[in-house]
């Protein structure tokens, strides 16, 4: 447990590494956009989060400044239209609702109530040692509503070429 | 100066042999994508553009987005037209068109002309709409040739299921004189939802139009503003110098001729302008509707029934080069003094003063101020019964014979 809790306290919030001009997001509504979910700031409001549009789909994009091992992810959101299945492409770049089902995931999961509190979900750390950019897939969610809700998105790993000591933060345990 | 990728798809059906788009609609459609695509490679150099067809041999991609214009407006020589359009399979090809464009960075756009019936529920549209929505595509649609029911409204549909943040634009374009093309310049389509592109579209209407029409002068006022203002100026100051000479002359005819011969001229050259030359009364009446005046003068010119008569003395004064252009400048001061009240109830005060009537009307030579007929003409001019007018003016017309 404590090694596991050592690598847990290891990781960076990836959020300083992320390439902000090449964030995409398909299935967006407008007024609430990734931005929202992901940037430090936004994502602490309460009042802006992630709303998809057309359907209850979410293809979300995120290239990294450098190369990351990611290890695991946090999502927040609401109870009902918060997602459900989500599955995580690395490097694979410009993908279409289209041909999100023609790839294997790297890793797939399927959110449960605690997890949209705050609970990280970990991930298959030897899919992610090496990743420049991560698809998220959001193809449900909880309550099967219009539109999916998402709050909050955090990426926990480190970085593959320098890991700065003075850079690793404590992470509350949820 | 947004970077954008476009697919345009062309109707190059049957419907297309039309004529009630000049020279024909598939030709129209032509021009119409020309300066579509002309429009898109200026605004921003890195924009490309690619075209396919929807019918004809089938949904063909004639060339895939590229930035080179030569070659867009080359592929289009040669298409046929024939077959039925086929919306959707078209969109789709499009949209996988645009997936597969090199630089990832331009935002997708698909313009569609739809030019035939549609055949498709609105359900279906809507799911497409929503389908290119979802993967952030525009659409513009160009309603124009086959005007059937709910053409629009499936169309509309299908826009409100695609728009996002008025993103893609509908035009209906309904069968006229205007060209297809000029009808869109104007759009949201060509002028890039407002910013960039106009520049050139002001410039392709300037070429598309032929320079002259659409323009005052020949001159496109944004290619060469300070010719454009200085005709104007010049052109303005040119017809305020003619109605100020115009009027001077009538001025003139009135106070210098003597008022008698004036309104026996005036009734003559009435009732002669009425004869001989229609269309002389015809742009009075219209000009001067409300001048009670004037349709007196009318009046009192189409009751003169011994039109041979008039006709006989109104040849003898028009004749006459002087009177002539006398005739005209009278028709102009009776005008003007129509549509001037003060300048009419001035004129009536000149007529009324006998004193100075007669004085004018002794110089006359053959007409004498103490002639009752005379008189009562003078009166006559004041709203007399039409019947003692028309004595008066056989009366008039003898003795000046």
């Amino acid at each position: 447990m404590s090694i596991a809790s050592t690598i847990q306290r290891s990781q960076v919030d990836l959020q300083d590494f992320v390439d902000w001009s090449g964030v995409e997001c398909l299935n967006q509504n407008s007024g609430h956009s990734l931005i929202n979910a992901l940037k430090q700031g936004y994502r602490d409001d309460d009042g802006l989060h992630l709303e998809s549009d057309a359907d209850e789909q979410l293809l979300i994009y995120i290239p990294f400044t450098q190369v990351v091992k990611l290890h695991s992810i946090l999502f927040v959101g609401p109870e009902e239209e918060g997602p459900r299945t989500v599955k995580l492409f690395a490097n694979k770049e410009h993908m279409g609702f289209s041909n999100v089902n023609d790839y294997l995931p790297s890793d797939s999961a399927i959110l449960s109530e605690e997890n949209l509190k705050g609970k990280p979900i970990v991930l298959k750390y030897v899919k992610f040692q090496n990743v420049r950019s991560l698809t998220i897939f959001v193809e449900d969610n909880q309550g099967s509503a219009e539109t999916s809700k998402v709050q909050k998105i955090i990426l926990y790993g480190t970085t593959v070429e320098t890991t700065n000591v003075k850079d690793l933060k404590k992470i509350e345990e949820h | 100066m947004v970077l954008e990728s476009t697919m345009i798809c062309i109707d190059n059906s049957e419907w297309m042999r039309n004529g009630d788009y000049s020279p024909s609609r598939f030709q129209a459609q032509t021009d119409a994508v020309n300066l579509i695509c002309g429009a898109k490679t200026q605004s921003n150099p890195e924009n490309t553009v690619g075209i396919m067809t929807m019918a004809g041999k089938g949904v063909r991609v004639l060339v895939t987005p590229t930035s080179d214009l030569g070659k867009i407006l080359g592929c289009m020589h040669g298409l046929e037209v024939g077959g039925e359009m086929n919306l959707t399979a078209g969109i789709q090809v499009a949209q996988l068109a645009l997936k597969h464009r090199q630089n990832k960075k331009q935002q997708q756009r698909i313009i569609v002309f739809a030019g035939s019936p549609i055949k498709y529920e609105k359900k279906t549209l809507e799911a497409i709409g929503r389908k290119l929505k979802k993967n952030s595509v525009a659409l513009d649609i160009i309603d124009f040739g086959e005007e059937e029911d709910g053409k629009p409204e499936k169309l509309e549909a299908l826009l409100s299921a695609v728009n996002n943040n008025s993103s893609s634009h509908i035009v209906h374009v309904p069968p006229g004189p205007n060209a297809l093309s000029d009808v869109l310049i104007s759009t949201p389509i060509f002028t890039g939802d407002g910013d960039g592109g106009s520049g050139f579209a002001a410039a392709a209407a300037a070429a598309a139009a032929g320079g002259m029409s659409g323009f005052d002068f020949g001159v496109d006022p944004n290619l060469d503003p300070e010719l454009a203002l200085a005709l104007r100026l010049s052109m303005e100051e040119e017809r305020a110098r003619q109605e100020a000479a115009a009027k001077k002359a009538a001025e003139d005819a009135t106070k210098q001729d003597k008022s008698g011969e004036q309104a026996a001229d005036a009734v003559i050259s009435e009732a002669g302008g009425s004869n001989s030359s229609l269309p002389i009364e015809k742009n009075v009446d219209v000009m001067d509707d409300e001048s009670a005046l004037l349709q007196q003068a009318i009046a009192m010119s189409v009751d003169n029934p011994d039109a041979s008569q008039s006709t006989g003395i109104a040849d003898a004064n028009m004749s006459d080069a002087d009177d002539q252009d006398l005739a005209i400048a009278l028709q102009m001061s009776v005008e003007d003094s129509g549509k001037d009240l003060s300048a009419q109830t001035e004129m009536n005060k000149v007529l009324g003063d006998q004193s100075f009537m007669s004085s004018i009307l002794a110089s006359l030579p053959g007409v004498d101020p103490n002639d009752p007929s005379v008189k009562d003409l003078i009166a006559s001019l004041q709203g007399q019964p039409e019947d003692k007018k028309k004595e008066d003016n056989q009366d008039n017309k003898e003795e000046k014979q």
